[in-house]
């Protein structure tokens, strides 16, 4: 017997041992009303984190794997969806693959999402099916089911796939906001060609899925009620140790550029346009986040935003609200709001965001909107705790921020707890103070989507840049 | 290693409880009439609560169909005290969530906010109760609305136009064969006096469930209950709807429609289902989400998957009380393959009704309607309006386990019955819609 195999059965014994005391030590069953967090790094390589709640009364688990450098250009990003397509897509299981066979038998309520830093799987299942679902997590580490006639299937079907269900609009505007962000990294994510996809082979997806699904570039967590060595077990029982692979380069941190510029996207359609305005904000782990937070919120927030009690809004918000959507990435947070006007009232609301804006200098974010922002962010987290994915979020934040104290990650409310009116005065003057603009940073990148001649008709004083796609 | 797994399960078999829990709910009425019921949750940060009308428009007068779904829109249009939306501001501002539907069995209307608040969600929702603002202006106003909203959707969208058509087929002599807002001329024309009038019987408190789920102190709360619902007075008595299971006429109707301008040809299926107070409606919501729902879609598998036909498949499922209706769509650009795909879907509901499912596709379909129960009881809202219609269906608040257990006895045989008798010919109504 080799060298090699010897050390493997060795791993795996230690492995079964460590498995085994760790099941020993489950058989203690714990008990509480509120949510407490274990977490681990494995031998596997695969960090965990367990919340445990005892009123869940069933399993939601989260699965990241990290995709570092590896979509920097159109082909690696179209490497990264097929082999999703591949590995998830319930349409595409001919010939079926063990996969997708665990993943039904495990309830079939999963979703695959695609951020620019990460694959993102969702699962929800029955506590009976907890045995499996470290098995489930074993084959996705070690997919290689790949098929030529699936994969060339895969191709065939990729646009309508892609193009189903989706708001392209919003994510085209997103890229757009990337690019400008970030540049040339990884988070310019570009718009597929068609001989682009035709030119990838199978030989790329494989040895993609063996660089990227490994236990030691992803992270777990998993939410119900469970015991937290019970699933440690399992999965150091289950999952195999990680193939040796060469020193990953170190991640540069992502420095993104705010600085204001204003799209234009055009699309045929004779639904009002809408505005996006995005704005940076520290990364969600970062101690300064919830201060912009509570600043964005005290500009755009329903109804208590400053935009909406304007003097100056001649128009009066009436009928119109913005939305707002948090995207967390590791090396910054982006908040995008939005909101679909009338082609007459475009400019007014641009004008008015950024008068608001300017005038954040000379009259701060009084107590009173400081209250009231905060008000609204703890009795939201108070009322997601009913939700399955409450304090998964915070979880990830925390782990992406790479937090060096030992103490465990706030969760839920509690979150809220260190926002003083001072921190949020210091945010504000950062995102929107007159040093910024004095230094020509005005802030804010804003994209407007719809008739490229009827936007560019209403907006008299706004420089822009247009540009034109086909969304047929 | 066969050992080693034994070992492991063994340490393992008292450590996996299953999901069966029991739901602690508790009920009381208010000298006029309101029926309380409250179910717990201490663990949760948040509350639900949800008034349930126990009428819908299933009991409207047959003149003046569409009123109840009216109300869905008056009920945030303000009242006595509080100016159109000041609602859902309220409940807003503190981070929660309003939502509200009326439906033809029912009407449903729910704040979610943090639990230390919900007191406001009391006053709310007894304001809205007592003092509905249904003046002159904001009826022809929400009236205006409905009319020109579905009028515009009835006359752009051809696929809601076939599934109205459709729907209305299947349901023909049932209270649901007309459209939840009714005939829209007649709905334009319909007297104000008539929409205020209705609403005394619409909102009699015999009819209603006052539901509060989540976390509470049983006295305060039960205190904050009093304080604002007593004084409300009952509202026109009617009498309660009765139940019975409606059985639309059964006849196989095909019928073909040319639209100019059209880039998919479609099909829609409308099959007859049970009704959810009947005792065979769980096994045909068995055999749907096999067939149907995304998450496994058998459908999907063989039309897709198996015979790559590249075609969209959409369902909806009305979810009634009295009876119901399966609308399957299939859609393609190609005629060829949408005929094709026919031609499979009625040998798939040939062979379930003569073949039973096997052991895996039962586990799978199991466990997933299993998850989505009890993702339901988890989410404060959902729990809220399951508690309201097992009430209303069957004056029962323990359902919960008798839920899981029937279940989980579900047997290959069951659904292939259902199968045979739900997905037969003559339950079928078919609308062929080609494109010129």
């Amino acid at each position: 017997m080799s060298m090699a195999n010897n050390r493997a059965l060795l791993r795996r014994g230690a492995g079964c041992l460590l498995g085994g005391a760790l099941l020993l030590l489950a058989a203690a069953r714990i008990h509480g009303a509120e949510t407490r967090l274990f977490s681990f790094a494995t031998s596997k390589g695969l960090a965990v984190k367990v919340l445990q709640d005892n009123d869940l009364p069933f399993l939601h688990a989260e699965l990241l794997v990290y995709l570092d450098g590896s979509t920097q250009n159109y082909q690696s990003l179209a490497i990264t969806q097929l082999a999703l397509l591949d590995m998830f897509d319930r349409s595409l299981n001919s010939p079926p693959s063990n996969l997708m066979d665990m993943l039904q038998r495990q309830g079939g309520d999963f979703s695959v999402e695609q951020n620019p830093e990460f694959v993102r799987i969702r699962f929800n299942f029955l506590p009976d099916r907890l045995g499996a679902f470290s098995r489930l997590l074993r084959e996705i580490f070690t997919y290689q089911s790949f098929h030529l006639g699936k994969f060339n299937l895969s191709k065939e079907k990729f646009w309508t796939l892609f193009m189903s269900g989706r708001d392209w609009r919003k994510e085209i505007a997103l890229m757009l906001a990337y690019q400008q962000l970030a540049g040339n990294f990884y988070f310019t994510r570009g718009f597929l060609l068609r001989e682009t996809l035709n030119g990838i082979n199978m030989a790329q997806l494989r040895s993609f899925v063996l660089r990227t699904f490994r236990p030691d570039n992803a992270l777990l967590v998993i939410k119900g009620k469970l015991n937290p060595y019970l699933v440690l077990g399992m999965i150091e029982k289950d999952l195999p140790p990680p193939e040796p692979r060469a020193a990953q380069p170190r991640r540069e941190p992502v420095q993104a550029n705010p600085g204001r510029k204003v799209f234009i996207l055009n699309v045929d359609t004779p639904d009002p346009p809408t505005v996006y305005w995005f704005d940076v904000a520290p990364p969600a782990a970062a101690d300064a986040f919830l201060p912009y937070a509570i600043g964005n919120f005290s500009l755009f927030g329903f109804p208590g935003g400053r935009i909406y009690h304007s003097q100056r809004n001649r128009f009066a918000m009436e009928g119109y609200k913005v939305d707002t959507e948090t995207i967390h990435l590791r090396d910054f947070t982006l908040f995008c709001n939005y909101v679909r006007l009338n082609y007459g009232d475009l400019e007014d609301f641009l004008m008015l965001v950024d008068q608001e804006r300017k005038k954040f200098t000379v009259r701060p974010v009084e107590r009173k909107e400081y209250l009231d922002a905060l008000n609204y962010y703890v009795g939201h987290a108070l009322v997601k705790t009913g939700s399955p994915d409450s304090d998964l979020q915070s979880v990830i934040d925390s782990f992406h921020g790479q937090v060096a104290r030992q103490e465990a990650p706030r969760i839920g409310p509690e979150l809220f707890q260190e926002v003083s009116h001072a921190k949020v005065l210091q945010a504000i003057d950062e995102q929107m103070g007159a040093n910024h603009r004095n230094n020509g940073r005005e802030r804010g990148i804003v994209v407007l989507v719809g008739d490229a001649d009827q936007i560019l008709n209403s907006l008299k004083s706004l420089k822009t840049e247009a540009l034109e796609l086909s969304l047929d | 290693m066969i050992k080693t797994r034994l070992f492991l399960w063994l340490l393992l078999a008292p450590l996996i409880t299953l999901s069966a829990q029991t739901l602690a709910v508790s009920t009381f009425e208010l000298p006029n009439g309101l029926k309380v019921i409250l179910a717990p949750s201490p663990g949760m940060q948040a509350a639900a609560v949800c008034v349930y009308h126990m009428r819908g428009a299933r009991q409207e007068p047959p003149d003046a169909r569409g009123i109840a779904y009216l109300y869905q829109y008056l009920m945030f249009d303000g009242n006595q005290n509080l100016e159109p939306f000041d609602h859902v501001l309220f409940i807003n501002k503190m981070g929660g969530v309003v939502s509200g539907r009326v439906n033809y069995d029912n009407a449903v209307f729910y704040d979610l906010l943090p639990a230390q608040e919900i007191n406001v969600a009391l006053w709310l929702e007894s304001e809205r109760l007592k003092s509905l603002r249904l003046n002159d202006a904001n009826i022809d106003d929400q009236k205006s609305q409905i009319v020109s909203r579905f009028g515009r959707l009835l006359e752009t969208n051809p696929a809601y136009r076939a599934q109205t058509w459709v729907s209305a087929k299947v349901f023909e002599g049932s209270a649901y064969e007309v459209p939840l807002y009714g005939d829209l001329n007649r709905l334009r024309s319909l007297s104000n006096d008539r929409v205020r009038d209705y609403y005394q019987y619409f909102q009699n408190l015999g009819n209603v469930l006052l539901i509060i789920s989540g976390r509470f102190d049983i006295n305060e709360l039960r205190a904050g209950i009093n304080r604002f619902f007593q004084d409300i007075p009952p509202g026109r008595r009617a009498a309660a709807p009765a139940f019975s299971a409606q059985n639309p006429r059964r006849a196989h109707v095909v019928k073909n429609w040319l639209l100019p301008g059209l880039k998919k040809h479609f099909v829609v299926y409308g099959i007859k289902a049970p009704a959810r107070i009947g005792y065979n409606f769980m096994y045909f919501d068995f055999l749907r989400t096999y067939l149907t729902d995304p998450r496994l879609s058998r459908l999907q598998t063989i039309l897709n998957t198996v015979n790559k036909l590249d075609v969209e498949i959409e369902s909806f499922f009305s979810d009634y009380m009295e009876a119901n209706c399966l609308i399957i769509q299939v859609s393609s650009p190609r005629r060829f393959n949408l005929e094709k795909a026919k031609y499979i879907i009625d040998k798939e509901f040939q062979a379930l009704a003569s073949n039973p499912i096997g052991n895996n596709d039962m586990k799978a379909v199991r466990s997933l309607m299993e998850l989505d129960f009890l993702k339901g009881m988890a989410s404060l809202e959902d729990r809220c309006l399951r508690i309201g219609e097992f009430y209303h269906m069957f004056n029962d608040l323990n359902f919960f386990d008798d839920q899981l257990k029937r279940l989980r006895r579900i047997v290959p045989y069951d659904v292939m019955e259902s199968a045979k008798k739900y997905l037969a010919k003559p339950n079928q109504v078919i609308l062929n819609v080609y494109g010129e």
